[in-house]
């Protein structure tokens, strides 16, 4: 396989790469595709929503894509995660992703690492061009947001909830952080936020406050209990608002594991915004993305 | 497989997937991410088809494929490869054309639910058809570039895929293509009609026919006349870009009074050393020593490939370098002449092969809104399941994935899913065939298959090949049509009918359209008072389709649903605050309305440039060129 790679990022495009990306580079020009050769991705968490984001970054054409996994494939699995495939006896999850991760395109560099980021020095993080985190807890969002803002990284947080999902984008250095939007104390709702919440913001704060408090995501084996919980988190805040209990009555029903649909809106949403990033152009007006699956609706907001 | 674990849905919603049966249409861009995605929500009853075979180019977005699978059908290798990561699934996979007569009502009724990822009209009007006539629910899909969206179609519930009117492919008028080209595209499109002219069964002439003095002084064809001289390179660059071009300036009265003139080349030209352009990237221009070379390069391939097909006949195709090199180097030649300016190999193929641009990010979005209307529509909720549309941009509240604000209902003057849809044809009904007037008008302009056609109650084309009629050379006059006569046409596989006033119309000048086809008289009507007022401008009157003979087959090409699906994103009225009509404030509305069947490639292949040239223009700005 080794001898396959070519150097992604180094001399000119070969011939059979413009013939793989010609598709693309029609769409952002042979610049475009330069740029994006030259960009080295940390990816965070490889599970559904991860095994999408490497999908459609390794067919771009970035440089080199690092798998940050350091745990071990389950059951839910597999309601996303195309890259292991199911008769793979290798437990840990980028390991099990590796291989067709890497037939995505053999001419970027697919690299595994297995080392759990609360463990990783800071400075792990400013080798890379853009980090994008997923499934982890709201502390090491925290964490990763202050240093990567600190450090200039260009930083994406992504999380699917059954079958809805958000991003949080962090690429001028100017707005929020992630602990700013996000709070974990009983205020969710402050002042410092824009005077027309969009609705989905409270939904996912009730879903990081569940997260921080049980120390896990909502889980279908528990599904009964957990939606109460969710309940419970959310209800006072609307009754303080003044919004109806029952607005997010459809939503608990689809909030568990991370499922496809979602994955692949949330996962193709962030690494669009990624590459645009890599092309000088980010969609910069912006934060945080949410995805309504029952209102169909996909839409940026600042935060 | 999300389905198989309890509680991750609702029980009713979750038996619904697991049994289900669904029919994917297409194992493209769009095809394989909602493979996938419906793989992975649990369905476990899948059909996929596709008549198309894996290519290179595919490989940036169709991610079940990889290098070694290119060449092999791509319903196949989707298949297997989705079987990787749930071998738990029930998946029949056809490498077939979707319009065959076997995939008919009884193939259809099998299905819960049918996914169109398809990337051509024809083949989306025709599986339209055959929902609506088994009363299946289906869900349409398309991308280009980083748009896209996602329609849900139900017989008397929503719009239906051809209630509103289709932009026609782009035209040019034949006499600039032969005579008087102007822009670049005229020259490509002038290359292609001469590569099936030497190579190809074209009938449409660009070069001139010749003398052969063999004593008779013998007319033959450019093509007979290319096999006499064994396709000598040199003897054809002369004839084509010379001799021709000499004899366009012998006609008197061509060029008098016009802006366009070609120039005689230097005969020093033809006699110039060959100089190496292989080195050239495929984003340069070559210079016209160059495209010489090239041109006489590619000739001595094309004689191969006709030498191991036994001399039958090529049809072009973007992706033989060969062919594509022969028209790059005929166009630019020819540009050359005319004083056109040279386009690069890579902007030529974008205009030649008709290629829209296909990125994985827009695909899988829309392949998962696609699995959410899905579940949305298998669980009965229909009023949910708008058309949602993806924008290149978010719009000025951020939204990227817009929805319309209804579900918008079925016109009930449809001539395909209203039962009482009736169409006005003009025609001149003594200068048609029944044959012509099946092939031209009911299967290529109104996409049936196996028509019959009564008219005042007598057959005058029928599907069974038994019934003998033995009309097909008469014209429709000589079959015992009049002005005014109704036909009555029936397509049994499609399980549709329309009716069709016919209103005789005379074909005074050659340039007349051979037919036009309206909603009713009074559309005709007006069309006609607008003609009157406005007498046509000289040259733009011989129309011809642009070459959809060659265009890539356009209209058979069943595959990746990114390539074509623009006539989707673009012809689709919206309600007041999505996509497009946000786009058309910022634009010119008469830009909007051009058709983008063919022109995209030019729109977007300036967009690109736009873009690249000024990266600090709004956003908002840069998103009306959809």
């Amino acid at each position: 396989m080794a001898s396959e790679i070519t150097n992604n990022g180094n001399g000119e495009m070969s011939k059979e790469e413009r013939k793989v990306y010609d598709r693309q580079i029609r769409l952002w020009g042979y610049d475009g595709q330069k740029k994006l050769r030259e960009i080295k991705v940390l990816l965070i968490g490889m599970q559904g929503l991860g095994a999408e984001i490497a999908k459609n970054l390794i067919l771009s054409g970035v440089n080199s894509i690092t798998l940050k996994d350091h745990t071990e494939v389950s059951i839910l699995d597999c309601c996303s995660q195309f890259l292991i495939p199911r008769d793979s006896q290798e437990r840990n999850r980028a390991k099990a992703s590796m291989s067709a991760a890497q037939k995505l395109n053999p001419n970027v560099k697919v690299i595994v690492d297995t080392t759990p980021i609360e463990q990783n020095v800071d400075s792990f993080v400013t080798s890379f061009d853009i980090v994008i985190a997923t499934e982890c807890s709201p502390t090491t969002y925290k964490r990763l947001s202050e240093l990567c803002r600190k450090a200039k990284v260009k930083l994406f947080i992504a999380d699917v909830y059954g079958l809805f999902g958000y991003f949080f984008q962090d690429v001028n250095f100017k707005h929020n952080l992630y602990g700013e939007v996000f709070l974990d104390n009983d205020k969710i709702y402050t002042d410092s936020l824009p005077a027309k919440i969009p609705r989905p913001y409270f939904l996912t704060s009730a879903l990081l406050k569940f997260q921080s408090e049980s120390n896990r995501k909502p889980n279908p084996d528990t599904c009964e209990e957990d939606v109460e919980e969710l309940k419970s988190i959310v209800n006072p805040i609307l009754d303080q608002l003044n919004i109806g209990n029952n607005i997010f009555d459809e939503y608990y029903g689809e909030l568990f594991c991370e499922l496809s649909p979602t994955t692949s809106i949330i996962g193709a949403m962030v690494s669009q915004t990624a590459i645009k990033n890599a092309m000088d152009k980010p969609i910069e007006k912006y934060n945080v993305f949410f995805y309504d699956h029952i209102e169909h609706e996909g839409q940026f907001h600042l935060l | 497989m999300a389905a198989a674990i309890a509680g991750v849905f609702q029980p009713e919603m979750q038996n619904l997937i697991k049994e289900s049966k669904v029919l994917l249409v297409g194992a493209g861009g769009i095809g394989c991410e909602v493979l996938k995605n419906l793989v992975l929500t649990g369905f476990s009853e899948l059909e996929i088809i596709d008549l198309d075979t894996i290519e290179v180019s595919n490989l940036n977005r169709q991610f079940l494929f990889n290098k070694e699978s290119v060449g092999k059908a791509k319903s196949h290798v989707a298949k297997t490869s989705v079987l990787k990561f749930n071998p738990n699934v029930n998946i029949t996979s056809h490498l077939g054309d979707i319009m065959d007569t076997k995939y008919g009502v009884a193939f259809f009724n099998k299905f819960k639910l049918v996914i169109n990822a398809l990337d051509n009209k024809k083949a989306r009007s025709h599986v339209n058809r055959m929902c609506l006539s088994c009363d299946i629910p289906l869900i349409e899909s398309g991308t280009m570039g980083y748009s896209g969206q996602v329609e849900f179609i139900k017989k008397g519930v929503s719009l239906c895929y051809e209630c509103l009117p289709k932009s026609e492919p782009k035209s040019y008028p034949m006499c600039t293509i032969r005579n008087t080209p102007k822009e670049p595209i005229h020259c490509i499109v002038w290359a292609k009609f001469l590569f099936g002219q030497l190579f190809g069964e074209s009938d449409e002439d660009v070069s001139v026919d010749q003398t052969v003095y063999d004593g008779t002084e013998t007319k033959v064809s450019a093509r007979q006349w290319a096999e006499i001289i064994e396709y000598d390179p040199k003897k054809l660059l002369e004839k084509i870009f010379y001799d021709d071009i000499k004899y366009l300036l012998s006609m008197e009265s061509m060029y008098t009074g016009k802006k366009v003139k070609p120039v005689l080349l230097e005969p020093s030209f033809f006699e110039t050393e060959v100089v190496e352009y292989r080195h050239v990237l495929d984003s340069e221009v070559l210079t016209l020593e160059q495209c010489k070379s090239m041109f006489l390069d590619c000739i001595v391939s094309i004689k191969q490939k006709l030498d191991i097909c036994q001399n039958k006949s090529l049809v072009w195709d973007k992706d033989d370098d060969d062919f594509m090199n022969f028209v790059v180097s005929s166009s630019n030649i020819r540009s050359a002449i005319f004083n056109i300016p040279l386009k690069s190999h890579f902007d030529i193929k974008s205009l030649a092969g008709n290629i829209i641009p296909a990125i994985a990010t827009a695909n899988a979005i829309i392949a998962g809104q696609i699995v959410i209307h899905a579940l949305r529509i298998l669980s009965g909720k229909y009023e949910r399941c708008q058309s949602v549309f993806l924008r290149e941009l978010p719009n000025h509240k951020g939204q990227i994935l817009v929805k319309d604000k209804f579900l918008q209902k079925p016109n009930p003057k449809c001539m395909v899913c209203s039962t009482d849809g009736e169409i006005v044809l003009s025609i001149d009904i003594n200068n048609i065939t029944v044959k012509q007037f099946e092939e031209l008008i009911l299967k290529k302009k109104l996409n049936m298959v196996a028509p019959d056609v009564l008219v005042d109650g007598r057959m005058i084309i029928s599907s069974d090949e038994d019934d003998e009629l033995d009309l097909y050379e008469k014209t429709l006059a000589e079959a015992g049509v009049n002005h005014g006569s109704r036909f009555s046409v029936d397509d049994y596989f499609q399980n549709y009918s329309i009716k069709i006033m016919l209103q005789h119309k005379e074909k005074a000048q050659e340039e007349d359209p051979d037919f036009e086809i309206f909603g009713n008289l009074e559309e005709l009507n007006t069309a006609e008072k607008n003609n009157e007022a406005e007498p046509e401008e000289n040259d733009e009157d011989c129309l011809i389709e642009k070459d959809e003979s060659c265009v890539e087959r356009v209209d058979d090409d069943l595959s990746t649903s990114d390539e074509q699906a623009h006539d989707m994103v673009t012809d689709k009225k919206q309600e007041d605050d999505s996509v497009i009509k946000e786009d058309m404030m910022d634009s010119d509305p008469e830009v909007i309305k051009v058709d983008q069947e063919i022109s995209n490639e030019e729109i977007l292949a300036m967009k690109r440039k736009a873009d690249e040239a000024s990266e600090d223009i709004n956003e908002a700005k840069k998103s009306r060129v959809d």
